[in-house]
């Protein structure tokens, strides 16, 4: 056997998708493309097939425009709320909130979860109440949390970083305790220390589950902003929605709908190829 | 007499089974001299896993003795390394950093583990594939750079639990003569676990047969020199039946049997 042949093997088994739906005959790069190709139409249907739905509903009045603008109406609105730079004010006040406080959810959700995973002591002290605490939505709790902190700025981040950081926290707990016992023994066999565990064992096989806590905790901190500025802002995308609703302009809130929405995705995305990025070994490493 | 290696004295150990103890070896006496290679044989369950992995000292649950050099063993050390039944790479290091992960805490200098871990790799064929991970190899490979990664820090005691098991018939046979070099160049003692009767008759000073249920040494036996030297000698025919019949496997009179 010869490294050109795993690796081959390895691109092979990476691409089984594109092989089994590909036209016969192409390339491997061009199995690649028409993959991508083709998970990108597949996804991209259903919505097309929903603004089709909107845009003869609309040109047949089936629903009365206050309900339902038509999408020209959307459009229309879009590119005045563009042009007068509203719409990318309030797109970056919600991105600065999430940012803040994702980053300080994050970061704190791990130190947090890490201490618990790490520290079996700790963990049955600090950990419970947590639990308890995360069954809660934090928005019920925002009402104690505005005489701490007032209503403003810090309140929302507040409210993001601490339900971003639920699932991350939990993410990290399961995934340091569901280190695989069998790799432990190897670090004993080995005569690692607690650091040379950490570092060569505990991290790298707890990274898939801390990802998933990541990404879930961006979610979480993209809803509670949205949630967090209905409530209480006057800018934001979920001040434009909430102020589009009572103006009765839906062009309003589909428009920022839209944009949270793709600002969710695209950042989901980044969290995912970081994921690969930091996990090399695996879908067929360097050489796939 | 020179004073045991290893020595393992009325050696008994059960797990927890839904609450009530099942024993899975049952007195076990062994001694093995330093150098010394063994070969144990036995049915799947009969607790040759369980064996290398309280002499490894990772199970420290047990009745009776266990001792090397006189001292009782009470918990892993750099002077016993192990090949597991299952390759047991770090999917996330390469086949270079798995084998040096065993280095780690041998207070080498960093260009000599370097070369070690590449001499370790050459050894057991993978040279080129030092930048692979284990997803990138298959269970043979995989099991070689174990192979290697067990060999890297030149341990005194060396524990194998069928290492040679998930490789072609080429490289078995390659691999066992590897073995049998390393372990008396290096002086080391070597327990090795196998279901081929005949890898055990060609590696071992002497074979320990275990019986099952619960796991106990049945007959240990000698090898004979022109056994463990010659494959077709009539000294190895003879002592591959017996053990074979020991494990209740009949054997025609004369002629070849699939071990
Ligand atoms: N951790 C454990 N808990 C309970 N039973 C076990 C455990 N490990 C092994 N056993 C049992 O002990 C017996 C011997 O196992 P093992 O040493 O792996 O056998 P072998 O290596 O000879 O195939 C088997 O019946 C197995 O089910
Ligand atoms: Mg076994």
């Amino acid at each position: 056997m010869s490294l050109t042949d795993t690796g081959a093997n390895a691109s092979v088994s990476v691409d089984k998708g594109a092989f089994r739906s590909g036209p016969a005959g192409l390339s491997l790069f061009g199995r690649r493309l028409w993959a991508r190709l083709s998970a990108v139409l597949l996804g991209l249907s259903f919505p097309a097939a929903l603004l089709a739905l909107w845009w003869v509903g609309a040109a047949r009045g089936w629903l009365p425009p206050q309900i339902l603008p038509s999408p020209a109406l959307v459009w229309q609105t879009f590119t005045e709320l563009w042009a007068d730079g509203s719409l990318a004010e309030h797109t970056a006040v919600s991105i600065r909130r999430v940012a803040v406080g994702f980053a300080a959810g994050a970061g704190l959700g791990l130190i947090f979860g890490a201490l618990c995973g790490l520290f079996p002591g700790f963990r049955a002290y600090a950990y419970p109440p947590v639990q308890a605490i995360a069954r809660v939505n934090v928005l019920a709790w925002m009402p104690l949390l505005a005489l701490f902190v007032g209503i403003d700025e810090p309140l929302k981040y507040v409210v993001i970083a601490w339900s971003a950081s639920i699932p991350v926290i939990i993410g990290t707990v399961r995934g340091i305790a569901e280190t695989p016992e069998r790799l432990n023994e190897l670090g004993e066999v080995f005569g690692f220390r607690p650091q040379d565990r950490l570092r060569l064992i505990v991290l790298p096989s707890a990274l898939p589950s801390i990802f998933t806590g990541l990404r879930e905790g961006l979610a979480n901190a993209w809803q509670t902003l949205v949630l967090a500025e209905l409530f209480a802002s006057f800018e934001g995308l979920g001040y434009l929605m909430t102020w589009g609703r009572q103006l009765f302009q839906l062009d309003l809130v589909l428009i920022s709908m839209v944009v949270v929405s793709l600002l969710g995705l695209s950042l989901d995305t980044v969290l995912k190829w970081l994921e690969r990025r930091a996990q090399p070994w695996n879908a067929g490493g360097r050489n796939g | 007499m020179t004073i045991p290696a290893l020595r393992l004295n009325r050696l008994s150990k059960s797990f927890t089974v839904d609450g009530a103890p099942v024993e899975v070896l049952s007195d076990i006496d062994l001694t093995v001299a330093p150098g010394e290679f063994i070969t144990i044989v036995g049915a799947s369950g009969c607790g040759k896993s369980t064996l290398l992995r309280l002499i490894l000292g990772l199970d420290r649950d047990f009745e009776g003795t266990l001792e090397i050099d006189g001292q009782p063993v009470k918990g892993p050390g750099l002077d016993r390394s192990i090949v597991f039944q299952e390759h047991r790479l770090l999917p996330w290091l390469t086949a270079e950093r798995n084998v040096a992960a065993a280095l780690l805490r041998s207070g080498l200098s960093r260009a000599d583990k370097d070369r070690t871990v590449r001499e370790h790799l050459d050894l057991v064929g993978l040279g080129d594939f030092a930048q692979a991970y284990p997803a990138q190899l298959s269970g043979g490979m995989s099991q070689r750079v174990a192979i290697a990664r067990a060999l890297v820090n030149r341990p005194r005691f060396l524990l194998l639990d069928e290492p040679l098991g998930a490789l072609d018939a080429l490289t078995r046979l390659r691999l066992q003569d590897e073995l049998k070099r390393i372990v008396a160049h290096e002086k080391a003692t070597a327990i090795l676990v196998t279901h081929d009767v005949d890898e055990a008759v060609y590696l071992g000073h002497r074979i320990v047969v275990l019986h099952p249920r619960p796991g106990r040494i049945a007959e240990v036996v000698e090898v004979p020199a022109a056994a463990r030297a010659d494959r077709s000698s009539p000294e190895f025919v003879t002592l591959r039946d017996h053990v074979l019949a020991q494990l209740g496997v009949q054997t025609p009179a004369r002629g070849k049997v699939a071990a």
